[in-house]
C-alpha cells in the first residue's frame, strides 16, 4: 500500500529535505509552499495519508491550514503534523488543540520522523522499527 | 469609555530588557550547533572562534515581536553561502543552484535557530517570515549579542539584536 504525504512548507529547502526523508520511507509525496496552495491540492482530490506542515508560512500559515481541514468532514482522515520551529510551548497546545496530531520542531533528524510516524502508524511495513 | 487591560505596561524612561539579561552566548551557539547538526550534517562542526568576514557577505535574518523585539540575523559569506545550501540539501539539491536556492537555505537557517531563540525568550512572541539580503538591518551596537563561529574554517556570524530605539517610544503593552 502506498502511504501518500503532502509536504508544506515556504522554504524549497526544507520541503526538499521533508520529501526526500518521506520518500526514503516508501512515501509518493507532493509539494506546496504555503496552507492555500495545500488546500487546493486537497480540493483537486489529491487526498494524503499525512500532512507535514510548517507554521510560519505566507498567504496562509501552517495553524490556518490545520483549522481548514479539520472542518472539513472529507479530510477527516489526514493525519496532520506540524513540523516547525514555532517551539514555544503555547503555540504547542494550540496547533495539537486545533487538530494537529503530532509537533516536531526543527531543527530534526530523519529518526526522529521516523520515531513520530512509528507512533502515528504510518510507517511503512519494510522500514518500520 | 470602555476600560481595555493591556497588562503591565512599559512607560517612558523604562529600558526594555538587554538581551544579554535574556540569552547568553552559550545558549545560542549550543542553538546554531544543534541547528547545523541536525541540518547541514552529523560530522558538521562549528569551532568558536571569531575571523573576519569577506567583503562579499549575504545575511538571512527574522524578527521576533513580543515581551522582547529584535532580530536574529545569520551572516556569512557568499561563496560560504553557497557551500552551505549543498550541505543542507545533499542529494536533493539541484545541479545548477539559482541564487534563490541559496536565498531559501539560508533563510530557512535563520528561521530554525531564530525560532528556537525565541523559545527561550520570554513569551508569548511572534516570529516573522525570513528575509534575505547583503544589508539586515540595524540592530542597536550596545544591544547585540554576537556569536563567531567557523564553518569548514569559513567565519559565519549569528546576532539576536535589538532594534535602534527612538524617543518616541513611550508607552508599549508588554
Amino acid at each position: 500500500m502506498t502511504v501518500r504525504a503532502l509536504v508544506i512548507d515556504d522554504s524549497r529547502a526544507m520541503r526538499r529535505i521533508v520529501t526526500g526523508t518521506l520518500e526514503g520511507f516508501g512515501y509518493e509525496t507532493r509539494q506546496a509552499g504555503h496552507g492555500q496552495e495545500a488546500l487546493d491540492v486537497l480540493h483537486e482530490g489529491w487526498v494524503p495519508d499525512l500532512c507535514t506542515i510548517d507554521w510560519n508560512m505566507p498567504v496562509m500559515d501552517g495553524l490556518q491550514f490545520v483549522n481548514a481541514v479539520r472542518t472539513n468532514p472529507a479530510w477527516r482522515a489526514v493525519t496532520l503534523m506540524m513540523v516547525t520551529s514555532e517551539s514555544e510551548h503555547g503555540q504547542i497546545v494550540r496547533a495539537l488543540a486545533a487538530g494537529a496530531h503530532e509537533y516536531v520542531i526543527k531543527p530534526f533528524t530523519a529518526d526522529a520522523i521516523r520515531d513520530k510516524l512509528a507512533l502515528l502508524g504510518l510507517l511503512p511495513q519494510e522500514v518500520s522499527l | 469609555m470602555t476600560a481595555i487591560d493591556a497588562g503591565p505596561r512599559r512607560r517612558a524612561g523604562d529600558r526594555p530588557p538587554a538581551v544579554a539579561e535574556l540569552i547568553d552566548e552559550a545558549t545560542v551557539t549550543e542553538i546554531t550547533e544543534q541547528a547545523w547538526l541536525a541540518l547541514v550534517g552529523e560530522d558538521e562542526v562549528l569551532v568558536p572562534l571569531p575571523a573576519p568576514l569577506p567583503a562579499d557577505t549575504l545575511s538571512s535574518w527574522v524578527g521576533i515581536t513580543g515581551p522582547w523585539t529584535g532580530t536574529v540575523v545569520l551572516t556569512t559569506g557568499r561563496d560560504t553561502a553557497v557551500e552551505l545550501t549543498r550541505a543542507l540539501l545533499r542529494e536533493h539539491a539541484p545541479e545548477v543552484l539559482e541564487d534563490e536556492d541559496v536565498d531559501d537555505a539560508l533563510g530557512e537557517l535563520a528561521n530554525v535557530v531564530g525560532g528556537n531563540v525565541k523559545a527561550v525568550l520570554p513569551g508569548p512572541s511572534a516570529l516573522g517570515l525570513p528575509e534575505v539580503g547583503a544589508t539586515p538591518p540595524a540592530g542597536s551596537p550596545a544591544d547585540t549579542l554576537r556569536v563567531d563561529v567557523l564553518w569548514r574554517g569559513q567565519p559565519l556570524t549569528v546576532s539576536v539584536q535589538s532594534p535602534l530605539h527612538t524617543e518616541e517610544e513611550n508607552e508599549v503593552p508588554l
